[in-house]
């Protein structure tokens, strides 16, 4: 194609790759009289009616929405379980939406993405300086998908012979049934192991892992907000049983509580937008860090740190081989994609806390967990914590009313928390929302 | 022109098989590495695991392609050429020496004999 060429405007737009010349040549090429005929898609799932769209002007339209939003509910959360909010400094947007770095396309190409490809390495080095372990790829989607893809590489690592993946039983719905799906058609199975008083029953857990046993997955904090004490001897427990060992957490945490490699974890998975980004739209950002020695089973993108012919430091996507686009069906995943954009943003917002910062905001979590668990175990037919554990961000409630009428009562005075069954809370505190705390005990005293 | 020694037996997919009358020893031949290019990576079985003839028995990768490893014989591994996991260039650099893979105990004479003699082989790579 000319030069000329790629600039003609078709549909509006100079990108759209092929001009109705260039159409016309390739079905005559093939042997199709129109581009329909290379598509099989049976009548019956077809969409053959008018998708009743009517057209508006941006001052209309902005119009619309502005009354659609208008309609959301304006409450002050205090959710968590997964999904955790802290205050991203406005740096962040600032930079991350600089023309530069906005695409819809992930800039891998060496040539012409230096600074993308640099800024996901920056991301990389800070998850495993955070974690201790040396190898961390540029994300998976979300936690749940890197805790599936941490039991299927369990799976492939020739020197673990189990096949079962032990989780504990207070772990996210959401995780389990991605992690159900992942191993669905593999040799793993999914098995869970009790909890004692919100953290790893330690001595059960003991008993359950054996030869059979290929990956245990714990959570810190876990999903009830308490800060795991047994994560040594789980460490222990897997190396006797030569099981890998994959550890659950998030950027915010790792800042305060135990290294991860240094209690032993084989593969660290997590939620790592708790910063970074607010927690809408349900987007996630897939933490996953491991040891060295499984370097060549780990799946998504990795990029790494070279040369180029002057000798200067560069970046580009390594290890490749690894990846789908490269082995199709002997690839160590399906997906050869990750939010990117979202770790340039988590990288952004780690750089600005900086490990003074990052400390500061881990203790908060604890503060304020505690304190406002301590103000509403003051109230007549509360008790919080459910859990004689400490804390980090979150933890369980429970109240003699029951629980969805406290939360109901709780969303009328403009508070959402979640419930957790007939008599069972839960709340998260963060810096976003620690000024309403005292508003919060206020509602729950009317609510009970 | 490549070495295609005829003290040793070749498999279409390029391994080939030497014995002792003991034991066979596997690798891949001087057209493969050839056509590899730059070796960096050698996936290799573990001592003891049983291989069968025409499985899969791991991976070699070079700085332009990754390829399977097919067992030429079926057999019992005995030694794992644990060298190649450091210096995965020693399949460039010396394919019918150094750079052995495996060796396998208790293989069948009729599979060996099934193998392309060393005439045959050249004649594919030619």
């Amino acid at each position: 194609m000319t030069d000329a060429g790629r600039h003609e405007r078709v549909d509006g737009t100079p990108y759209a790759p092929h001009t109705p010349e260039q159409t016309a040549a390739m079905l005559e090429a093939v042997g199709a009289d129109s581009e329909a005929d290379l598509f099989d898609v049976p009548s019956e799932v077809r969409f053959d009616g008018d998708l009743g769209i009517e057209p508006r002007s941006e001052r209309e339209l902005r119009g619309e929405l502005s009354e659609t939003f208008a309609r959301n509910d304006d409450l002050t959360e205090f959710l968590g379980r997964d999904h955790h909010t802290h205050y991203v400094p406005s740096v962040v947007d600032d930079l991350s939406q600089r023309a530069e770095f906005l695409t819809s396309y992930t800039q891998y190409q060496p040539e012409i993405a230096q600074g993308f490809l640099q800024a996901l390495f920056e991301y990389q080095s800070l998850v495993a300086e955070l974690t201790g372990l040396p190898v961390a790829n540029c994300s998976m989607y979300d936690a749940a998908s890197g805790l599936a893809e941490a039991a299927r590489l369990a799976g492939r690592v020739r020197s673990i012979s189990g096949t079962r993946v032990l989780v504990p039983e207070l772990l996210h719905e959401n995780k389990r049934a991605v992690l159900d799906n992942y191993v669905d058609g593999t040799d793993l199975e999914v098995a869970t192991y009790p909890m004692d008083d919100g953290n790893v029953d330690i001595d059960a857990l003991s008993g359950l892992v054996g030869e059979d046993t290929a990956l245990v997955y714990v959570e810190n904090p876990t999903v009830r907000g308490t800060i795991e004490e047994h994560l040594d001897e789980v460490g222990t427990i897997t190396d006797e049983a030569g099981s890998l060992f994959c550890l659950g957490t998030d950027m915010a945490a790792l800042g305060l509580l135990e290294e991860p490699e240094s209690v032993g974890a084989d593969v660290v998975v997590g939620e790592a937008d708790a910063l970074g980004l607010p927690t809408a739209y349900g987007m996630g950002l897939g933490l996953f860090a491991t040891r060295e020695s499984f370097l060549r089973q780990v799946p998504g993108r990795l990029v790494g740190a070279s040369e180029d012919e002057s000798g200067r430091r560069t970046y580009t996507l390594t290890l490749q081989t690894r990846e789908q686009h490269i082995r199709k069906e002997r690839a160590t995943s399906n997906i050869c994609t990750n939010q990117a954009w979202i770790a340039l943003r988590t990288a952004m917002h780690l750089a600005w806390l900086g490990p003074d910062g990052l400390v500061d905001l881990g203790n908060q979590c604890v503060r304020e967990a505690t304190s406002l668990a301590g103000d509403l175990d003051e109230l007549a037919g509360v008790h919080a914590p459910v859990h004689d554990r400490h804390h980090f961000r979150e933890f369980a409630v429970r109240t003699d009313q029951p629980a969805p009428a406290v939360a109901a009562d709780l969303e009328s005075e403009g508070f959402a928390v979640h419930v957790l069954d007939d008599h069972l809370l839960q709340v998260c505190v963060t810096d976003v929302n620690a000024a309403a705390t005292d508003e919060l005990v206020a509602a729950f005293e009317e609510a009970i | 022109m490549f070495e295609t020694p005829d003290d040793r037996k070749y498999r279409e997919s390029h391994e080939y098989a030497t014995t002792d009358g003991e034991t066979v020893t596997v690798g891949i031949s001087d057209f493969a590495q050839d056509e590899l290019g730059d070796v960096v990576f050698v996936e290799l079985p573990a001592a003891g695991d049983e291989l069968t003839q025409g499985e899969e028995f791991g991976v070699i990768e070079s700085i332009k392609a990754v390829s399977d490893l097919y067992a030429p014989v079926s057999g019992t591994v005995s030694e794992v050429n644990e060298a190649l996991f450091d210096q995965p260039e020693l399949v460039n650099e010396s394919p019918y020496g150094e750079g052995w893979m495996l060796k396998l105990d208790g293989v069948d004479d009729a599979d060996f004999e099934a193998l392309l003699t060393a005439e045959e082989y050249s004649e594919q790579t030619e």
